[in-house]
């Protein structure tokens, strides 16, 4: 029930050196970070790690300070406000449940140090038990739970008292697999039983992808792209975020950009295909020239055998039966390009995928390319 | 035959742990015992029982009363001082407002009464003290005292005296405890406090102390245990005086024993103060074994 804005945050750690002889560093881990969260919204932090997302998540958290910048929640600034008074929630990434304290206790806490009468404490936590399905745990010490569980009690302790802003720090990766998947569809519904904003820092793209309604992609403590999921995957700024996100990653071939008119194509070895309309209006809008690209295109979007003319060819190096497809990896003139195929109709149809060092012959359409220039940036933005 | 070979083996293995307690440990234990119920053993050759006369006589003694009093004060302070004292020590030396070196300074400073042995500290705390000293010259200032002042000849303070400087010359082993004890809590604890809406305060009851429990329990009990039987320091600062005035019970036991020459009346005193240790050494173990299970 928040808003939250970032007004060109930056924040430097500064280590002195522990010998005379060594020179203090100064490390930027965010810089410039310029951002809205409207209220109720959920946004995800992505990146690799060291990309700074924990470092902006703990700055709005009050855990760690500003360097440089504003940072408003609710248009009131909140630069030098203790965490306490932010009415702020976080959950951790090691869940950071207080061990002495029973489960009951534990989401009891903060409702506790508020001085909530008893009663409606009470009430509360057994609110948000019911929610979270931990009602049967209330009595447990957290070292009875088990990972999925205790994460559970980290999110009870969290929206108990119904914070502006709910904060959470990879809260999932802790948990094997499987639980992750159940978690992750756990969050989704949780959202729509509390109006709260969520800011959430992952580095797994499939969750980014999955709970957030924007996804901020950060490298190197700078911003790469702020936008929808959707629109990330299918409009992706630059190489970097086209490589982060979607699984399997994007694949990249050197290539060359062709014009005639406003008729757009690119060109990767002997393979041509034109670029669609709205892509074409869209560099035609900025003028942009013939030169040398990358060209980048989703495994999925890669069709293999089709027979067009001037095709690419590569070995396949590895092949993985998914069930449904199959992911090949594929070696073409020094490129490893990795290329999915459905699995449908009979075994004949596809088994000689399978097979290692086969020759398959491979080709796109100019729907499937994004095109980047020499620095990484798309050619469209 | 092979198995029970076999079976000796780790019975071969700690019998010279045995052998060594049962000797240094037991035995004596057994002797003072034994003595307690005898009239007079060691100064007469061949002594005779007496049942509970010695215990009786020990009851009977103003001194010993008076030395349980003074070794009740003498512990209580000491363990609430300790542990006080070391919660603050250990919270400055663990905090991020001072720098690394200042704070491996503060840390070799902090330690210092520890490498010392008690005759060393009684002297340097003896020329401190002295009518003369460092002491007096300072409080002076403040008119808390003058160069006639007393420390150690006067009854009615040399018990506060010595128990300062029991205090100072124990806490930096209780402070490295809790030290320790500060840094295996995970600051993720604090963090996750401070957002829940606590002040530091807070945080300090609810989350340090609750997770400092164990190890100030084994603290104090060590430190009961420890000041209990403390000898050396009040020895050679005070040997008991003014007018059995520092006479703590090691003292009394002491002096009855050795300088008395009633061996029979100190194995007495003696089973009471073992009594007494017997009693936390339970509760310590069964703590032990409760955060085993925890």
């Amino acid at each position: 029930m928040a808003t939250i804005t970032l007004k060109n945050i930056s924040k430097v750690f500064e280590s002195t050196g522990k010998k005379k002889s060594e020179e203090n560093t100064r490390t930027l881990a965010v810089s410039d970070f310029n951002l809205e969260i409207k209220d109720k919204e959920f946004v995800v932090l992505v990146g690799p790690s060291g990309c700074g997302k924990s470092t902006t998540l703990r700055m709005i958290a009050g855990l760690e300070e500003i360097s440089s910048g504003e940072l408003y929640i609710d248009d009131v600034l909140v630069n030098d406000i203790e965490p306490k008074d932010r009415d702020i929630a976080m959950v951790f990434q090691n869940y950071a449940l207080y061990p002495h304290m029973t489960v009951y206790d534990n989401i009891a806490y903060p409702l506790k140090l508020h001085k909530v009468p008893k009663a409606e404490i009470q009430e509360r936590v057994m609110e948000a038990a019911r929610i979270l399905d931990i009602e049967q745990y209330l009595k447990r010490k957290p070292k009875a739970l088990s990972g999925g569980q205790r994460q559970r009690v980290a999110i009870g302790r969290a929206i108990v008292r119904n914070p502006k802003v709910l904060l959470m720090d990879e809260p999932l990766s802790n948990l094997d697999a499987k639980l992750r998947n159940q978690m992750r569809a756990e969050i989704i519904a949780l959202r729509s039983k509390i109006n709260t904003t969520f800011v959430y820092v992952t580095h797994d793209q499939t969750e980014a992808m999955t709970l957030g309604d924007r996804i901020v992609i950060m490298k190197d403590g700078f911003i790469q792209q702020a936008a929808s999921p959707q629109d990330a995957f299918d409009h992706p700024a630059n190489i970097f975020v086209a490589g982060f996100i979607g699984a399997p990653s994007m694949n990249f071939f050197p290539g060359k950009l062709l014009r005639q008119g406003d008729v757009y194509c690119v060109q990767v070895e002997d393979l041509i295909v034109q670029l669609p309309e709205e892509k074409c209006a869209r560099l035609a809008g900025k003028d942009v020239q013939p030169q040398d690209i990358t060209v980048g295109v989703r495994p999925s979007h890669i069709n293999v055998d089709t027979g067009v003319e001037n095709e690419l060819t590569g070995t396949i190096n590895v092949s993985e039966m998914m069930g449904t497809e199959v992911h090949l990896h594929v070696k073409s003139s020094g490129n490893d390009v990795v290329i999915i195929v459905p699995v449908i109709g009979s075994y004949a149809s596809y088994e000689k995928y399978l097979r290692q060092d086969e020759v398959v012959k491979f080709s796109f359409t100019g729907e499937a390319c994004h095109v980047f220039d020499s620095e990484g940036k798309n050619l469209e933005f | 035959m092979k198995k029970l070979k076999r079976n000796a083996v780790p019975y071969l293995y700690i019998a010279p742990t045995v052998i060594l307690m049962a000797v240094l440990l037991v035995l004596p234990i057994f002797n003072v015992i034994r003595y307690s119920f005898y009239d007079n053993a060691f100064v007469k050759k061949n002594p005779s029982p007496v049942g509970w006369l010695n215990y009786q006589k020990v009851l009977a003694d103003p001194v010993f009363w008076q030395s349980v009093r003074e070794t009740t004060f003498f512990v209580i302070v000491s363990i609430v001082g300790h542990i006080l004292i070391a919660l603050i020590f250990a919270h400055l030396l663990n905090t991020t407002m001072f720098k690394q070196r200042t704070k491996t300074l503060a840390r070799i400073v902090y330690i210092l009464p520890w490498i010392f042995t008690a005759t060393v500290i009684s002297v340097m705390w003896k020329l401190i003290f002295q009518p003369a000293g460092v002491m007096n010259y300072l409080l002076g200032f403040i008119g808390l005292a003058t160069k006639n002042t007393e420390w150690f000849s006067n009854k009615d303070i040399a018990l506060y005296v010595v128990t300062y400087i029991n205090l100072w010359s124990g806490y930096p082993f209780y402070m490295i405890s809790v030290l320790a004890g500060l840094q295996g809590i995970s600051p993720d604890l604090y963090e996750s406090s401070a957002i829940d809406g606590a002040t530091s305060f807070k945080s300090f009851l609810y989350i340090t102390l609750p997770q400092l429990k164990p190890i100030l329990l084994s603290l104090v009990m060590l430190d009961f245990v420890w000041t209990l039987k403390t000898f050396a320091i009040v020895w050679t600062l005070t040997a008991g005086g003014p007018m059995h005035a520092t006479e703590i019970i090691s003292l009394y036991i002491y002096r009855t024993a050795f300088m008395e020459n009633h061996y029979s009346l100190a194995s007495a005193a003696a089973v009471f103060l073992l009594i007494v240790c017997m009693i936390v050494a339970v509760f310590y173990t069964r703590q032990q074994f409760k955060i085993q299970e925890d």
